[in-house]
């Protein structure tokens, strides 16, 4: 019977009323607690017992009890908002003392707590609490992003906590139009995410879009953006990164300008960009720091290394399998030679060098720069010209391969260039069956896949579909700034105009 | 998020629509039914053409936008309608289906003697599922992507012109072995899809633009039918062209570049977007003519009940020319179609719209 029904369900579409929509309550990672007989500090310190690391301070003469981890907090801070002030007082200015707007006064434990955990320090006096923010911890100064490195520009990149990224942006957009919202995700961990937009100038049904996402997600925890992008991107089982994330604090505040919404995550350096489409992976922020003309040069150039990067190694399997009419004769002596001694078929030894590279840029990844060289120049030099001259592979399959690797790292974004690298590997095994005809099924396929996608329900192909003439100025070459007069039109800006030049 | 097509879809969408491989094949039968500068006789049948996208502006504007399932369930009886919405959508499906299979044919002519046709009518028919599914917005989102990575094709013309040559062209006027008739009705189909704009009023955005774009997209289409019949004419002499099975083919054979050359499979690869468009088209209007019937029915089941049906059917012409054959007979239902219900559906509205006047007055 239940079989049954679910084939029913395959074939038909419910009706309306019949749908029952799961309702997604936010995540409230704090549960209310019924009122309890015993002290609020005995409460506090029951929930928090066997956390070795909690400091317990008390002062008797004075009846303060302080609860605090020591590491979260910051020391000049502590010095400055409960040292200095508690060891100059009596015990009948406590009160008063207290009254300070800096210490809050909370009546529930589970609040405590979760100040506690969040850097606070908890003040126990007199069967009432308060908290002090503190919270300071030893973190990474900022630095250098090493995944988003440009030549000229600012140098700076986000780091993990979320205090210096938000820092780091409000440094950049001194407006009060820029908003912030704070939201908790992750039961156990309570990562916060902060969602930043510029008010007037960002779409906010994006913004209420992406906040109502995050606060649907229901798990332990969250690390990392790249890992949140996943819980909240519109289809789950596209191959297509649907946000774009990055560490460099002057490319999202070029994109909270163009309307885009923002968000940080607490412990990751990469904060998440919506709504985007597929063209935005392929700009970096250099394109505006270098004359447009060179610009506009990268941009096509990387284009060209994207059309490289899925096309180059696949074409040669196709024409070496099936189409050897495609080549001129005298290049055509060439490759018959190195060919000659190979004795697999070419998706095979394609295949191979293939995962040999993919193997060399993994391992390269893992290990320290130093040795990350070693691995280059074994992998490149020795592996590869050991391979021709065993008789392995073809010299022309290693410039294919080697080419197609290399283009695809001039993809500025990461994540995009390694979806990018594994859709290789299936147009290589489709040419591998039916040639040029596999290729250009293969291409329909990634057509078909890129136009259903959509980013925060914007399309994911903007600029080509729906065409938008005028943000092509701004995606396929990078325009003198003067013609570039607005936000880009995927970001439905309330404000569409960014540029207004004197003539 | 409700999208509605931008009328430059629109305009793409139908030129997708229109072309697919009988460009290819398009030059001989100019050249066999109507001689010597055949390619003049595009003219006056893509004027006839754009009549009747006429007259479906007529019924856009009369119907003041609405589908035209619904004008015509106004006033007929369901009991009638359903299985002419049947028949239609069969035969929608149906050339959809033989579409395909006619380029698979002639690839596997030109590049894959002994693969077998079906594997790849399969990987033709299931990409066409996959975009279908996926509504008339995407399908329109992907024909706009498509159409951007075949245009440039045109400008391999360019590439012949040293070889161009008028005098092939003659001074004389379809003379030669010539058969009129049969010619304009095979101009007129390479013609077919433009018919489909019928069913898009209901997704369209603004009213005004509509049928601009679907005359833009259909200029666009005899534009490029026109100027590849007319190299065709003076790069190749009658004769030759009325013996090249597909001279297009044969034109693109004849590129060579520095470091590759004979690309014509891999440029035919490329006519596998437009043909899917043209595929996928017939097939979404199919889906939309029996999801009035079988409204229950998840639309992804539905597309791949046509598809399968439709392509097990199309397992039956064997040969490129059986299918040409086949194609011909349901294509010739399909004019009838075209030029037929846009009249009806103007006569009918004519009548609910005095209906409506009659009380009005009374």
């Amino acid at each position: 019977m239940k079989s049954l029904r679910r084939l029913l369900r395959f074939f038909f579409r419910q009706p309306a009323a019949r749908v029952r929509r799961k309702e997604n309550t936010a995540t409230s990672s704090i549960t209310p607690s019924a009122p309890s007989e015993k002290p609020i500090a005995a409460q506090v310190l029951e929930q928090l017992a066997d956390c070795a690391d909690l400091v317990h301070r008390t002062m008797p003469e004075l009846d303060v009890q302080f609860l605090y981890f020591d590491h979260l907090i910051g020391q000049s801070l502590f010095y400055q908002d409960i040292l200095y002030p508690f060891s100059n007082i009596k015990a009948d200015e406590v009160s008063a003392l207290l009254k300070h707007s800096r210490y809050e006064e909370t009546t529930d434990p589970n609040v405590i707590i979760d100040r506690i955990m969040k850097g606070f320090v908890a003040i126990f006096h007199a069967g009432k609490a308060y908290s002090v923010f503190t919270f300071d911890p030893a973190a990474r100064t900022v630095e250098k992003s090493e995944t988003e490195t440009v030549i000229i520009g600012p140098h700076d990149a986000f780091v993990e906590l979320a205090n210096t990224n938000l820092s780091l942006i409000r440094q950049r957009v001194k407006s009060p139009e820029l908003k912030v919202i704070k939201l908790s995700v992750g039961e156990v961990s309570r990562t916060d995410i902060y969602v930043l937009y510029i008010k007037g100038i960002a779409n906010l049904d994006y913004v209420n879009e992406l906040v109502s996402r995050i606060q649907k997600i229901e798990t332990s925890s969250v690390y990392d953006g790249n890992m949140l992008v996943q819980f909240i991107d519109d289809s789950p089982f596209s191959i297509f990164p649907q946000f774009i994330t990055t560490e460099r604090p002057d490319s999202a505040v070029s994109k909270l300008i163009s309307g885009r919404v923002v968000a940080i995550v607490e412990g990751s350096p990469s904060v998440i960009v919506g709504p985007t489409n597929f063209f935005e992976f392929f700009t970096s922020p250099d394109d505006y720091y270098q004359r447009w003309a060179l610009g506009t040069a990268t941009r096509i150039l990387r284009f060209v290394a994207f059309i490289i990067t899925i096309t180059f190694t696949a074409i040669y399997v196709s024409v070496t399998t099936f189409h050897y009419e495609m080549i001129p004769e005298d290049l055509l002596l060439i490759l018959t030679k190195s060919r000659s001694r190979v004795p697999f078929p070419p998706i095979i030894e394609a295949l191979l060098m293939e995962v040999t590279i993919e193997l060399l840029r993994e391992a390269g990844a893992r290990l320290p720069s130093k040795i990350g060289q070693t691995i280059g120049i074994v992998g490149g030099i020795v592996i590869g010209q050991a391979a021709v001259q065993a008789g392995f592979t073809s010299n022309i399959l290693i410039i294919a391969v080697a080419s197609s690797a290399i283009a695809s790292f001039v993809i500025p974004s990461y994540i995009m260039s390694a979806s990018i690298r594994l859709i290789r590997f299936g147009l290589i095994v489709l040419a591998g069956i039916w040639g040029n005809l596999g290729l250009m099924v293969g291409i329909a396929y990634i057509v078909i896949q890129l136009s259903g996608l959509t980013s925060l329900g914007a399309s994911y192909v903007t600029p080509l579909a729906p065409m938008v003439w005028r943000d092509w100025k701004d995606t396929f070459i990078r325009a003198p700034f003067f013609m570039l007069k607005h936000r880009p039109s995927e970001s439905r800006s309330p404000n569409p105009v960014k540029t207004k030049m004197r003539k | 998020m409700k999208e509605k097509l931008h009328p430059i879809h629109i305009g793409i969408l139908i030129y997708m629509t229109q072309t697919a491989v009988v460009i290819l094949s398009l030059p001989r039968s100019l050249a066999e039914h109507f001689g010597t500068n055949g390619w003049v006789i595009l003219i006056p049948v893509s004027l006839f053409v754009a009549f009747n996208i006429f007259v479906i502006s007529i019924v856009y504007r009369m119907g003041k936008g609405r589908s035209v399932f619904a004008v015509l369930e106004q006033s007929i009886p369901k009991a009638v309608l359903f299985p002419l919405y049947l028949a239609v959508g069969f035969l929608w499906a149906l050339i959809g289906s033989l579409v395909g299979k006619q380029y698979v044919l002639v690839f596997q002519m030109s590049s894959y003697q002994s693969a077998p046709p079906m594997v790849f009518k399969f990987v033709c028919d299931f990409l066409a599922w996959l975009l279908i599914n996926k509504g008339i917005h995407n399908i329109a989102k992907a024909s706009t992507i498509f159409f951007v990575m075949i245009f440039w094709m045109i400008l391999l013309l360019f590439y012949h012109l040293s070889d161009f040559s008028f005098t092939r062209l003659t001074p004389f006027f379809f003379q030669g072995e010539t058969d009129f008739w049969n010619g304009l009705w095979e101009v007129y189909s390479s013609f077919l899809g433009f018919e489909l704009s019928l069913l898009l009023f209901p997704y369209v955005a603004s009213k005004t633009n509509m049928f601009k774009a679907v005359y833009a997209g259909h200029f666009l289409t005899s534009f490029t039918y026109l100027i590849v019949s007319f190299v065709m004419f003076g790069f190749f002499s009658l004769g030759q062209l009325t013996s090249l099975v597909n001279p297009v083919i044969d034109l693109l054979a004849l590129i060579q570049l520095p470091f590759v050359e004979r690309i014509e499979n891999l440029l035919f690869g490329f006519l596998l977007y437009t043909t899917l468009i043209t595929s996928v088209m017939y097939f979404w209007a199919a889906q939309e003519a029996w999801a009035r019937v079988f409204h229950c029915v998840k639309p992804a089941v539905l597309n791949a009940f046509l598809i399968l049906s439709t392509g097990l059917l199309s397992l039956v012409p064997k040969t490129a020319e059986d299918v040409r054959s086949w194609l011909k007979i349901f294509v010739n239902i399909q004019i009838g179609v075209a030029i037929i219900f846009p009249v009806f559906l103007i006569l009918l509205l004519t009548i609910q719209n005095q209906k409506k006047r009659v009380p009005k007055n009374a």
